[in-house]
């Protein structure tokens, strides 16, 4: 076996046919415990255009995932403080839905498939070879993401614009047609300030009367409703300029 | 098809710029040369463990197959006796150039 390979033969190996360029500077967390392995992940992704964060515990892997919108997590299976399925598993259970790449020196087949089953997206085997690293996380990159489309994730809750449905833990939270459109509004641009004109705008047609406290009351009842669920958000007030929704880790920050 | 007994400087080049990894095999042979024969078996398991899915990676593939192989036993909860031990130690030495030192 050879590993004298040039950057150009790495380049075509990882992406023959270009694509990477469509999933450039996405955001990676890197899970992994061997400082080593993590660095040259860290190298050859960056490398790649993206912006990588590493953290080497399960724990801190769960809060910087609720604290950023990440487009992958490579994440390894024997981490310090858990394995890392258990860690997959309550990912997927808080419905954070970014793609993930498990990392695994377990050599069974069957550990793989249970790997597939907890809820990780593809596997790689350690040891493994960079340019198929690197295929791998671009083929993953450059999957119709279910986040870029219809479903906007944020803290434990997931909206979803073609099911007219916001999920909480997974348990659906019903809620009146303009709350909705003003949870999706505020989802979409989570982190954000959303002017109160850019709601009245999605809210209401032009022939609908809208009162001087329309969107105040619209906001009060989503409040409720967000706290009677469980949701672990709140939506910030910024006296005359608008409204944001934010994680509650977010917002003790 | 027989592997690269060590990665070539090209290869190093690109996977270990810092030689961070290189200092990394070092300290795993004093480790393990360390160790003797009543080590503690949690420090040799982590090593072999940590080296099973590494040194491959980085282009260590003679100290790759053997970590590996040790590596089975131990997750199998079968013993890795001196010879093993032995011939782990002989490939890190071959990988920095060191060999002959665990004969």
């Amino acid at each position: 076996m050879t590993l004298d390979w040039g950057r150009a033969e790495r380049d075509a190996l990882a992406d023959p046919h270009g694509y990477a360029d469509a999933a450039s500077q996405a955001r990676i967390l890197i899970v992994e415990d061997d400082e080593t392995i993590a660095a040259l992940l860290g190298r050859e992704l960056r490398g790649l255009g993206h912006t990588v964060d590493h953290v080497r515990f399960a724990e801190d892997a769960l809060m910087a995932a609720r604290a950023n919108d990440y487009a992958l997590m490579i994440v390894d299976l024997g981490l310090p403080d858990g394995d890392g399925l258990d860690l997959v598993r309550e990912m997927r259970r808080r419905t954070m839905e970014a793609p993930i790449l498990m990392l695994t020196a377990r050599r069974r087949v069957e550990d793989r498939v249970i790997g597939l089953s907890s809820g990780a997206d593809d596997y790689l085997v350690k040891p493994f070879a960079v340019p198929e690293m690197r295929a791998r996380v671009t083929a993953l990159l450059r999957r119709p993401s279910r986040l870029k489309g219809h479903r906007i994730a944020i803290a434990n809750m997931v909206v979803d614009s073609d099911a007219l449905e916001a999920v909480v833990d997974g348990i659906s939270l019903a809620l009146p047609r303009k709350q909705f459109q003003l949870l999706e509004l505020l989802a979409r641009r989570k982190n954000h300030m959303t002017p109160k004109r850019m709601i009245e705008e999605a809210l209401y047609g032009f022939d609908d009367e809208v009162t001087a406290n329309s969107i105040e009351a619209q906001v009060s009842k989503l409040r409720r409703a967000l706290v009677g669920a469980g949701a672990d958000l709140m939506i910030e007030t910024r006296r005359g300029i608008g409204y944001r929704l934010v994680g509650l880790d977010a917002a003790s920050n | 098809m027989a592997r690269a007994p060590e990665p070539s400087a090209s290869d190093l080049k690109v996977l270990d710029p810092d030689g961070r990894f290189r200092e990394r095999l070092e300290a795993d042979r004093r480790a393990i040369a360390e160790l003797g024969d009543n080590g503690d078996l949690s420090e040799l398991k982590r090593i072999v463990h940590g080296l099973a899915g590494a040194a491959g990676t980085f282009g260590y593939g003679a100290v790759g197959d053997i970590a590996i192989a040790l590596d089975d036993r131990l997750v199998a909860g079968e013993t890795v006796g001196a010879p093993g031990i032995a011939r782990l130690l002989a490939a890190l030495e071959q990988a920095l150039g060191k060999p002959g030192k665990s004969a």
